[in-house]
């Protein structure tokens, strides 16, 4: 058998490259990354120079209500920033999709858009704080609040949710 | 397949497309695509997940590092122009800062730890071992056997993706012959473990 010395010099060989597949096996099985690590990064990233406020998740209930009502199922979470409170309401749709309600307190005109896996789906509120996103596609998802168009005297920084599961 | 590609076919298959793919990935992120950016930020992160951890960060303090790379290679966009450049960027970048973080973080560390004790979350345990077949369970005890070095070497050169790594090797410490990567010290002691075993 060659020394280890004379060994390490040769070129790679195809058992070393078995090697190096067993070991990236092993690790991929032994400790993985967390699967959502690359969202937290991508939603980072997303945020750099956007003057945005992270909006915190402040309250999550389960509606018993509906629940009681029969197999629907129904959630409420509450989101606070520093200048918004966002609340919504997520409600299964028969096609599997979920319909999400919303509301912005104080009230006002603002362009609510949906970020999901696949394209962004965006409305706007009303005067009362209102919006709706009929049918929206399960995953991770997040609100993003920015000022209304200027027509409708549009203002107000933007305000950003973490990513939430429908 | 394009027809400049003469790599042949075989196990590099569909390799030339996934570099030829990132290199447009990574020219629609410098033109400012976030989508862009996005992708390669699910594509590559697990690779460096590896590299970071391969330090011997633990989750939290790897998961700071994955962040703060992908945050400064925003900064870096402009001169990375090819896969290879990207990924040399992002291995060398994850494992600098990684090694810095490890190096704050080392006072509450013993300074030789266990092989096994290094991966407190996620290390296969007596049962997960038992589950292992013969061939892996080797290959695991052996790696153990090694210097923390070459433990810590392999682990990265595993998860980089061929191609590039005979651009990444020298910057690695790896070296390199006139024809290739060589085999090195360390999968020279790791055959050697792995063929006297009973």
């Amino acid at each position: 058998m060659k020394s280890p010395d004379a060994a390490s010099q040769e070129p790679m060989d195809d058992f070393d490259l078995e090697i190096l597949d067993g070991i990236r096996d092993l690790f991929e099985h032994a400790d993985p990354m967390p699967p959502d690590l690359p969202e937290r990064i991508r939603f980072s990233l997303a945020m750099r120079g956007l003057e945005a406020e992270v909006a915190r998740l402040t309250a999550a209930d389960e509606d018993n209500l509906v629940a009681a009502r029969g197999a629907e199922h129904s959630r409420t979470i509450t989101f606070d920033s520093e200048s918004l409170t966002i609340m919504i309401r997520i409600d299964s749709n028969d096609d599997g999709t979920v319909r999400i309600d919303g509301w912005l307190a104080p009230p006002q005109r603002r362009e609510i858009e949906m970020q999901t896996a696949t394209d962004p789906c965006r409305v706007s509120s009303d005067d009362q704080g209102r919006f709706a996103f009929i049918s929206v596609p399960r995953g991770t998802a997040r609100l993003v609040v920015t000022a209304a168009d200027r027509a409708n005297g549009g203002a107000g920084r933007p305000v950003v949710t973490p990513p939430l599961i429908l | 397949m394009p027809a400049d590609d003469t790599k042949p076919a075989g196990a590099a298959a569909g390799l030339p497309d996934r570099r030829a793919h990132i290199a447009d990935l990574v020219a629609a992120a410098r033109g400012g695509d976030d989508g862009a950016l996005g992708q390669i930020v699910t594509e590559l992160s697990p690779m460096l997940w590896h590299v970071a951890r391969a330090v011997g960060l633990d989750v939290e303090d790897a998961e700071d590092v994955l962040q703060t790379v992908w945050t400064r290679l925003v900064a870096h966009l402009d001169g990375i122009h090819d896969s290879t450049a990207l990924i040399g960027w992002l291995v060398v970048t994850t494992r600098r800062e990684a090694w810095r973080v490890h190096a704050v973080a080392r006072k509450q560390l013993p300074t030789d730890q266990e092989w096994l004790s290094e991966l407190p979350d996620h290390a296969p345990g007596s049962e997960e071992l038992i589950m292992m077949d013969d061939e892996r369970r080797a290959l695991w005890e052996a790696i153990g056997k090694l210097s923390r070095r070459c433990q810590e070497l392999l682990r990265i050169v595993a998860f980089v993706p061929r191609p590039d790594y005979q651009a990444l090797a020298a910057q690695l410490g790896m070296p390199t012959g006139s024809i290739g990567p060589t085999r090195g010290r360390c999968l020279a002691k790791l055959r050697t473990l792995l063929a006297s075993r009973p």
